[in-house]
């Protein structure tokens, strides 16, 4: 059962008809083939799909697609414009803040939305704003330092 | 996750139309945090989703007319933040916070979290310590239900098909209180036993969660406090009290004796700031 929705998809006006089955995730990867969000655990405790809806960051595995109706997204592959990264994704690798990279788009999408609410977080603020993230092989460390110097850049 | 209909009625009677149409295979989605999940590991499997979020004025929380009202709709998050709540209620702002991760509070709502009616529901136990009061929209008109005898058993409550939770609201009251989480990790986790614990005067409202089959009020353990100077002999008589009142069950979680001796920490520690 298909329905059409519209809705804004990294800065591009969207008309699309969607299985009303289908979640937000599943449809970016499968209609849009933007597999940047992945699936962890479908259940909200991994963040590994993270998306931004309406400048807050959702687990795109928790809403479904028609739920958009209206709203704006911004998925990974949005962060890049005309060929040109983000500064926080350019952190991430200047800073080896990745190894098998599943975790890596949601946590810069969780990552960009806190630096956009909060430009100079302290360590324990990043810490707590990644929370709903889980990373299973760099570890921590590395992330949250290169999340701080994207914010140390921003004090300047 | 099997094929439904979905719906996004603009106004509560249409909500109320569409369910008493569509009848038991209707499913209210509200923040979906929940709903989804168990439509997806095909727990629950609707042939209908009626999304209740598009619905006007929803979405409020408000303070008016001496009572603080939570709109079904408003976020985890929105009531966490809200600087009023944060000000008088801060306890009720640290429960809303304690629920899940950022990205699930910019989804899941207060109210989802109580009509789930999970033993350990997060929101359940300050506002059951606020005497709160649940609003119900059903095709008779409005109908209010004390928080209190809304839960029935483990995810069961007095809410019929066919009704709509339009918000939850309690009186405007200057208190203490305390809400404290214990979970297995610090951030993401389910409660293993959750508490609030208000001070109205030389009142005091004692609400567990995942200490029985619904979160409780332990009546017991308040009355026997009711008009006592707290000291170090009465709070530990008190917490003697209440672990005698509830009845935990072991579980992935904890064990049974385990959250009992909680229940007795949990307590003292809160009665202990007002001492």
């Amino acid at each position: 059962m298909k329905k059409v929705i519209n809705f804004t998809l990294n800065g591009e006006v969207v008309e699309h008809a969607v299985d009303t089955n289908k979640t937000l995730l599943k449809m970016l990867r499968e209609d849009f083939e933007l597999t940047g969000a992945k699936e962890g655990c479908g259940a909200g405790e991994c963040g590994a799909c993270t998306v931004i809806m309406n400048e807050k960051a959702v687990n795109s595995c928790l809403v479904l697609a028609v739920e958009i109706e209206g709203a704006s997204i911004t998925t990974i592959e949005g962060l890049t414009l005309d060929g040109i990264l983000d500064p926080l994704q350019e952190s991430f690798i200047d800073n080896a803040a990745l190894q098998c990279g599943y975790c890596t788009p949601g946590m810069i999408m969780t990552a960009k939305v806190l630096l956009n609410e909060n430009p100079h977080p302290t360590e324990e603020e990043i810490k707590e704003g990644i929370s709903g993230n889980l990373c299973r092989c760099t570890g921590y460390k590395k992330i949250v330092e290169a999340i701080e110097k994207v914010a140390n850049d921003n004090e300047e | 996750m099997n094929a439904f209909e979905y719906f996004a009625p603009t106004t509560l009677k249409e909500a109320i139309d569409i369910l008493n149409e569509k009848g038991e295979e209707a499913s209210i989605l509200n923040g979906g945090t929940d709903l989804i999940v168990r439509m997806r590991d095909g727990i629950s499997d609707p042939k209908y989703v009626v999304d209740i979020k598009k619905i006007k004025g929803m979405d409020d929380i408000r303070i008016e007319n001496g009572r603080v009202f939570i709109g079904a709709s408003a976020l985890l998050n929105d009531l966490g933040n809200n600087q009023d709540i944060q000000k008088r209620y801060p306890f009720l702002s640290k429960a809303a916070l304690s629920i899940g991760s950022k990205q699930v509070r910019n989804r899941a709502t207060c109210i989802g979290n109580i009509c789930n009616a999970s033993p350990l529901a997060g929101m359940a136990t300050p506002l059951l310590a606020l005497n709160a009061t649940v609003h119900v929209f059903g095709n008779y008109g409005e109908k209010d239900i004390l928080l209190k005898d809304f839960f029935v058993f483990v995810r069961k409550t007095l809410l019929k098909h066919g009704e709509i939770v339009t918000g939850i609201s309690f009186e405007e009251q200057a208190c203490l209180g305390v809400f404290t989480k214990i979970s297995r990790r610090r951030k993401v986790d389910l409660s293993t036993v959750c508490s609030t614990v208000v001070k109205k005067y030389d009142e005091y409202r004692i609400s567990f969660g995942a200490v029985a089959p619904t979160p409780v009020r332990l009546n017991k353990t308040e009355a026997f406090l009711k008009g006592k100077m707290l000291s170090k002999d009465i709070i530990e008589k008190a917490c003697e009290l209440a672990m005698s009142e509830v009845s935990p069950i072991s579980d992935i979680r904890a064990s049974e004796s385990y959250r009992r001796e909680l229940v007795q920490v949990m307590l003292r520690n809160s009665l202990s700031q007002w001492y």
